[in-house]
């Protein structure tokens, strides 16, 4: 992992973890095409945190799936970490999103017959991982993203916001170097998407990991270190989530 | 992992309940239907052989063509004593033409010398009486007479009937005997010509000295047919040994027809269940694409969804068949206990001869289990493995759908 403090804030280390390039997306749905991304050219740097806005229908969620190797687009190129994607192989994109992406999804995405914990360790299994490690790994965590005393609670017995600290852990479980969350807050209240975004935001800086997240709440994108506004499946803003609010408000 | 698989289960229940239903119902029909089939091909061998014919027969070379007085076994009793040394019941008979008549009807008939004690230890015939009883132990000028036999010879329990005959010496055989039993429905020819005396009586009415003309082996499937007919061969060298199959053709014959045609009615059977099991299973993997996809979007390796669902298909028709094939079990040993009647619908029936029990029973095996368990749990594996794998292809974004 890399080991810096201080730079990383303000706006990465200089080593790329995200590149799109000319990327385009369509989908057909009989005669219609739908254009969600209309060439985006996007930079994200090792250990940023960056909000991604825009209104509904612009194309943040197919954005977020391109880059977590969730989709693959229709045209352009992507690369995650140094791999360029389209050069993979569904196992190898497999592997890719098991041992260096986490995903957040608005919906949390539990597996409902598993556990918190059992949630959390689920990757780890994937890799491999002994079971006491594991188990070990996940007490951590789960403690660190405040859920002590939660573990062997169902999905289905946890509250909204409990359960995204779930979805949260289970995404850093395995150490990933970037995590895509796809309106991690829209389905909480506010006294709640603050608290995710303070975990959020502390993982960041303990972990260094790379965060991208979109959202439609002012709040959130103003706790960003990077602002990008996508319109129409094009980026027609990127900078500083204060200037880039004011001057559109 | 084992237990997500089981948790899955448990997660819907009715579903789960639904799928081990069908599994366990089809595993339970296809035991049953077996055990039916198995029974039918093997009670109605038993009923070819059991009541007079035997499992292998031995005759001098060329009787069963003849059918000659003269030709009869060159050296029957060491044959027997060899068979009752290897502990193969068997029962020696003579065979002769004549007439019968009592006051003016008359037919005509064939003779069986028979051992009575013999019959009784190997065959049904002794307890095959439509009335009266068999021949007694000791010579005493009885005959048992086959049904329409008698009933030419308007003859009943206790009637006195004349028989004359060509003796073995060219003299005329003539003796009166007195009707102890009528046979119930043995089939056409027994019916029509059977005239039973003990084999002393037909040795003094043919003048036969002891001619045998057929040694009838009948073990009641203790001993597999193949090598009983070697063992057989083995004691009677220079004899004519037989299995029942070649001495009744037709009724050999109309078994492998029925074997094809269960065989045929199982198959679809079989598939049809297997439809059954796989829609269920189709619509409890479908209904979780969303799962998959999450599972996907984890990085889960296609194969890895494939074979936990192969597991949790696995567990599930483990458990539904356990139950099913215990269900199946316990009717078919029913079946095989008390069997159904099926004189209502089908009378009595005979064919080529030899005449049917109008109960079909069951023939249950352990072995029997075999097929119906592991053709559901292939079809079990099957039907979740290919919908899950059909999933697993899928990107991740389409599986999970829009989020
Ligand atoms: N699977 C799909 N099939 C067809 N059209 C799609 C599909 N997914 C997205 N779209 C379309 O692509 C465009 C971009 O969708 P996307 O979900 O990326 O927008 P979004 O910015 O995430 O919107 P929201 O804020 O509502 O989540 C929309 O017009 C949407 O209707
Ligand atoms: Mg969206």
């Amino acid at each position: 992992m890399i080991s810096q403090s201080s730079c990383r804030g303000a706006g990465g280390s200089g080593r790329v973890m995200l590149r799109l390039a000319s990327v385009t997306k369509e989908y057909r749905d009989g005669e219609v095409v739908v254009r969600a991304l209309r060439g985006v050219d996007l930079e994200i740097g090792a250990g940023e945190f960056v909000a991604m806005a825009g209104p509904s229908g612009s194309g943040k969620s197919t954005l977020l799936h391109i880059a977590g190797a969730l989709d693959r687009p229709t045209a352009g190129s992507v690369e995650v970490d140094g791999h360029d994607l389209a050069t993979l192989s569904e196992r190898e994109l497999a592997r890719l999103r098991r041992d260096r992406i986490g995903f957040v999804f608005q919906s949390y995405n539990l597996i409902p017959v598993l556990t918190a914990a059992e949630n959390a360790e689920y990757i780890l299994m994937l890799q491999g991982v002994a079971a006491a490690a594991r188990r070990q790994r996940v007490r951590e965590l789960l403690a660190e993203v405040g859920l002590t005393g939660l573990e062997d609670r169902y999905p289905r017995e946890l509250s909204g916001g409990q359960q995204q600290r779930v979805a949260i852990a289970r995404s850093l479980a395995s150490g990933p170097a970037l995590v895509l969350a796809d309106e991690p807050t829209a389905n909480v209240d506010t006294a709640t998407a603050d608290s995710l975004l303070d975990l959020m935001e502390r993982m960041h800086h303990q972990r260094g990991v790379t965060f991208l997240f979109s959202t439609h709440d002012p709040r959130v994108m103003r706790r960003s270190h990077r602002l990008l506004g996508l319109v129409d499946g094009r980026i027609e803003g990127d900078g500083a989530p204060a200037d880039l609010l004011d001057g559109r408000l | 992992m084992i237990r997500m698989g089981w948790r899955n289960l448990w997660r819907n229940r009715r579903r789960t309940a639904l799928t081990m239903t069908t599994v366990g119902f089809a595993t339970a029909i296809l035991v049953l239907t077996q055990a039916l089939m198995h029974g039918m091909v093997e009670g109605t061998a038993r009923n070819a052989t059991d009541t007079f014919v035997g499992e292998v027969q031995v005759h001098a070379p060329g009787w069963v063509t003849d059918r000659s007085f003269y030709n009869s076994l060159a050296a029957p009793r060491p044959v027997l004593a060899a068979l009752a040394e290897a502990g193969l019941p068997a029962a020696p008979r003579a065979y002769g033409f004549g007439l019968t008549a009592r006051a003016n009807k008359s037919a005509g008939a064939m003779f069986w010398g028979v051992d009575p004690a013999a019959e009784a230890g190997a065959f049904d015939l002794p307890a095959s009486l439509e009335r009266g009883s068999f021949l007694t132990a000791a010579a005493s000028r009885e005959v048992v007479l086959g049904r329409k036999l008698a009933r030419s010879l308007e003859a009943d329990v206790g009637s006195e009937v004349i028989a004359v005959v060509e003796a073995g010496d060219g003299s005329i055989g003539n003796e009166l005997f007195t009707v102890v039993g009528i046979l119930q429905g043995l089939g056409e020819t027994a019916d029509r010509s059977a005239a039973i005396l003990h084999s002393d009586d037909f040795n003094a009415l043919f003048v036969a000295g002891g001619r045998i003309h057929e040694i009838a082996v009948n073990t009641r499937g203790a001993v597999a047919p193949d090598r009983l007919e070697a063992r057989v061969v083995a004691l009677a060298r220079d004899a004519d040994v037989r299995t029942w199959r070649e001495l009744l053709p037709m009724v050999s014959d109309m078994l492998g027809v029925l074997d094809a045609s269960l065989w045929i009615f199982s198959s679809v059977f079989l598939l049809a269940a297997g439809l059954g099991v796989t829609n269920t299973m189709l619509m409890a993997v479908y209904e979780r694409t969303h799962e998959f996809g999450v599972l996907k979007a984890l990085g889960t390796p296609p194969l890895r969804i494939a074979a936990d669902v192969a597991v949790e298909a696995l567990l599930l028709a483990v458990v539904a068949t356990g139950i099913g094939a215990g269900a199946g079990t316990a009717g078919a040993l029913a079946l095989q206990r008390w069997g159904i009647d099926t004189a209502a619908w089908a009378g009595s029936t005979s064919l080529a001869g030899v005449a049917f029990d109008p109960i079909w029973r069951a023939s249950f095996s352990l072995g029997a289990l075999t097929t119906p368990v592991l053709t559901m749990w292939l079809v079990c594996v099957l039907a979740a493995v290919y919908p899950a794998a059909s999933v697993a292809r899928l990107r991740a974004v389409e599986a999970i759908g829009r989020t």
